[in-house]
């Protein structure tokens, strides 16, 4: 044990001699929440519809009540670029049909493929509707007609989302980068424990003291799982910090980090921190030299990646519950949303997760027993 | 807009009779509010009632016509606040959750009008008028003792209703005693005082340090009413459709008249109403006269189900039906034609309008009638008895709420009680030019002794500003910022005036006649422009 302790230490003590290229990951676990508020702020600017939506009205004076109607709900004529992007174009016999019942056209021009107008479009569409709907109750009281009966069914709607659970994208998003720190954070480190270690040539000097490959393995596994959990701690300090500061509400929701999914994101992390340790190690060693190693890694780590993203999305299919990573992300969002959390599918993919970590410690431990590795031939 | 309840004008006018409802629905919407809400059931509150047994002081609900989850719960009461021991009702309440709680020790109480309708059956109007206000707080709605879930006073006015009632036959006093018989509660004890000691109580229990108000009608003597007793537990107060409390409610009758007065106006300087409607006024005092005598009878298909029916048009319904057109700008803007079809013996669209505003059962008559009675009816004095018999509606009006008042149990409220308030706290008040229920000289009378206070007149407006204008938007800058000064209320006089209906299908100028004959219209005279002034 004494032995373990003091490989870590080492470790550790040349993690931090090398700051720059460890430090690295740990940024990542800082910039990337700073990063995505950065990206929600702007986003949620450019698709909320703007509460005062200027369009360009042709033809106004062909329906004044309508146009006051609309700029009474916030829709207000102008003749500026951003306002010519929608267009309302009263037709010129809108009078004469309204007065004898016939349609009474309107024509409304805008791209609908334009994401930032696509909600101002929507909400010019419900005002339409709501006052064209609005006369025609009008013109049945006018005729003694009690207009309720245009709504033979009264929908009542029960949503069962939760304040929380509103924000669920948001926070799939949030939760794979988690994640995704926890993989990136120790990365490094554990390139260069393995590869660049064996670089250096100090793996053989390693070897050759009294202390078994076991101990070793351990020892550096403990480092890299270290790393990795600092960077998801630092991740997650940095947003609970950020994301409050964006304007969720303007969307309807907010996202809140709390303390109690801090800890249990820590908790679930561990496992998963300990095989992204090992997976980097053993690959990191099967590769012949550093930069062979960095480039395996990123393609190698993708696997684990694509499943935390699948399991973000909600189209995400049943199996992905009970796998390492993606049912560990699954828990977490559900946790998030205030729903029960799937204890069985936790359980099942947390121990995965272990035993695919002991296997590959088996057989880290083994392939340094082979000079092949030890030397990298 | 109002009035979601309309106190509907027949018998029961005289009983239901003040009719300061609002309602909770924003005019423009109102036919899909008017719609949902008329024909609301109260569903919603029964599965908060199954709930609630465990300790947490509120549990998930649903409210009618919102799909989001809630949080509603009940605390319990004396009925006499005197015999804390004695009979105890639930005061029901809920929550809107802030969407971004960052004053989680304040909310915003919105109280409800009537007197006698529940805030939370109107939850879906507040949510959407106070949608700024509820980004960032709390909005709390509570259901006043007698309204809604918390031990409701109703009376059982189903056939009051009916096409062919004739309210000049209705015994007022039987009435209001059949009601009273099927009332198992001490109908003294449901005036406003007692009602804010439960408003009061329910923000301790939830823990609220302040609290923002917004009164709507009634609800505004509610928000004054707190603002005299717990001061310290305020932070700002917004008064909407203000009845002042040196003012009697049962005084409306001058308001209806001035409302009338407005709409008149209104037509006249309208060239294309004017021109469609010259005479509108005589046309109005000839069907009124004309009722007066007697009461017109028809035959006509039930505006609802299509069932032949006898329509019996009296004086009351006619009134009625305009009075309480009036609280809404879009049905409102039907009014002229309504009546001049029905001088010239069309009665279908006051059908339509009365049909629209009687069936509706938002008001609890049964606490309508405690706070009337114990705080408005005996400040009527001769000479507003002598000025209210002048006129049909508020003559008729005020004799049913006399005998309502002779039978109805209370204790009155002393001088003391017409104070008006004298108070520093932040108070924005709003009046609606068009109201024709609680005029601007109403909230001018409230502002008194408001010493850090601003009145808004929104000249397009009727009963109900916020609901109508951009007064919603003022309440969310006075709340947020817990001052009124840098609130100008510039944007309430943007021009959101509604066109008047100038036949069964148009609000836009008519064409120059032509030679179609299917447009039959009922027009006295074609317009002779297609240009719009207004």
């Amino acid at each position: 044990m004494k032995m373990i302790l003091a490989m870590v230490r080492k470790e550790l003590i040349d993690a931090a001699r090398d700051k720059r290229s460890v430090m690295a990951g740990l940024y990542y676990a800082m910039g990337t929440p700073l990063i995505m508020c950065g990206l929600f702020m702007v986003l949620i600017g450019q698709l909320s519809s703007p509460e005062d939506l200027n369009i360009n009205i042709k033809n106004a004076n062909n329906a004044p009540d309508l146009v006051r109607y609309l700029s009474n709900n916030g829709i207000n004529h102008a003749d500026d670029e951003q306002a010519n992007k929608i267009t309302l174009t009263i037709s010129d016999d809108y009078a004469a049909n309204m007065a004898k019942a016939k349609p009474a056209e309107v024509l409304l021009v805008a791209d609908n493929s334009d994401e930032k107008i696509q909600k101002s479009i929507r909400r010019l569409e419900r005002q339409l509707q709501a006052y064209s709907a609005e006369m025609g109750s009008l013109r049945l009281i006018a005729r003694g007609i009690n207009p309720g009966i245009t709504q033979p069914i009264k929908i009542n709607v029960e949503d069962k989302a939760t304040a929380d659970s509103k924000g669920g994208m948001i926070l799939g998003i949030a939760i794979f980068t988690m994640m995704y720190s926890v993989f990136i954070s120790g990365m490094n480190l554990a390139i260069d424990t393995s590869a660049g270690e064996r670089e250096r040539n100090s793996l053989a000097l390693l070897l050759s003291h009294p202390m078994s490959t076991r101990q070793l393995v351990l020892g550096k596994i403990i480092a890299v799982t270290c790393f990795a959990l600092l960077g998801l701690i630092l991740i997650l300090l940095v947003s609970k910090v950020a994301y409050p500061f964006v304007p969720w509400q303007e969307i309807g929701f907010t996202v809140n980090i709390s303390q109690d999914f801090m800890g249990l994101m820590f908790l679930v992390g561990i496992p998963v921190a300990l095989m992204a340790a090992t997976l980097q190690l053993y690959v990191s060693f099967m590769a012949k030299t550093f930069k062979e190693a960095q480039s395996y890694l990123t393609m190698v780590l993708f696997v684990p990646l694509a499943l935390s993203m699948a399991a973000s999305y909600n189209i995400a299919p049943e199996i992905l519950q009970w796998l390492p990573v993606s049912g560990q992300q699954q828990a977490l969002m559900d946790f998030i949303k205030g729903r029960e959390i799937p204890m069985m599918q936790l359980i099942v993919s947390s121990v995965t997760t272990l035993i695919i970590a002991v296997a590959l410690a088996a057989g880290l431990e083994k392939s340094l027993k082979s000079e092949k590795v030890v030397f990298g031939l | 807009m109002i009035n979601r309840k309309f106190v509907n004008t027949t018998s029961i006018s005289r009983l239901r009779a003040l009719g300061l409802c609002q309602s909770a629905t924003r005019a423009s919407r109102w036919v899909a509010v008017a719609v949902a809400i008329l024909l609301a059931n109260h569903s919603v509150a029964d599965t908060a009632d199954t709930l609630v047994a465990a300790p947490a002081k509120t549990t998930t609900c649903y409210l009618d016509g919102l799909d989001e989850q809630f949080q509603c719960g009940k605390i319990s009461v004396p009925e006499n606040p005197k015999q804390p021991d004695g009979k105890q009702i639930d005061i029901h309440f809920a929550i809107l959750p802030a969407i971004k709680n960052t004053h989680p020790d304040e909310a915003l109480l919105a109280i409800a009008g009537g007197p006698g309708q529940s805030a939370i059956e109107n939850a879906a109007g507040f949510d959407r008028m106070l949608t700024k206000v509820r980004q960032q707080r709390d909005i709390l709605l509570i259901d006043q003792r007698g309204t809604g879930q918390s031990n409701i006073l109703s009376c059982d006015d189903g056939d009051l209703n009916a096409l062919n009632i004739n309210e000049d036959d209705l015994d007022m006093l039987a009435i209001t005693e059949e009601c009273l018989a099927g009332i198992d509660a001490d109908v003294t004890q449901y005036g406003s005082n007692i009602a804010l000691k439960d408003f009061e109580a329910v923000r301790e229990f939830l823990g609220y340090t302040k609290l923002h108000l917004y009164g709507i009608s009634y609800g505004s003597r509610m928000a004054q009413l707190y603002m005299r007793h717990y001061p310290e537990a305020l932070a700002t107060v917004t008064l909407d459709g203000v009845v002042p409390m040196q003012q009697s409610v049962v005084a409306i009758g001058s308001s209806i008249e001035r409302g009338l007065n407005v709409l008149w106006r209104d037509c006249k300087s309208n060239p294309e109403c004017q021109q469609q409607f010259p005479d509108l006024v005589d046309e109005y005092n000839k069907v009124d006269q004309q009722l007066a005598d007697a009461p017109i009878s028809q035959k006509v298909r039930d505006p609802q189900t299509d069932e032949p029916s006898d329509f019996l048009l009296t004086r009351s319904k006619f009134t009625g039906a305009i009075r309480m057109a009036m609280y809404m700008p879009n049905l409102r803007a039907l009014i002229p034609h309504a009546v001049n079809q029905a001088a010239q013996g069309n009665y279908q669209p006051i059908l339509g309008i009365y049909s629209l505003t009687a069936n509706s059962t938002g008001i609890a008559m049964g606490m309508h009638a405690s706070v009337v009675c114990g705080e408005d009816i005996h400040r009527i004095t001769e000479q507003m008895r002598k000025d209210a018999k002048e006129s049909y509606i508020s003559g008729s009006m005020l004799d049913g709420l006399e005998k309502t008042c002779e039978a109805w149990p209370t204790k009155q409220e002393d001088d003391s009680f017409s104070n008006p308030i004298d108070s520093d706290i932040p108070t924005l008040l709003l009046s609606g030019e068009l109201d024709p229920a609680t005029p601007p000289n109403w909230g001018a009378l409230a502002q008194e002794k408001l010493t850090k206070s601003k009145h808004f007149i929104a000249p397009y407006a009727t009963h109900g500003v916020a609901y109508q204008s951009c007064g919603n938007d003022l309440i969310a800058q006075l709340v947020d910022q817990g001052s009124l000064k840098e609130i100008d209320g510039q944007c309430l006089q943007k021009d959101v005036r509604r066109s008047f209906y100038l036949n069964a299908n148009t609000v836009e100028a008519l064409p120059i006649a032509s030679t179609d004959t299917d447009i039959k219209t009922d027009t006295t005279a074609p317009a002779n422009t297609a240009e719009d002034k207004e």
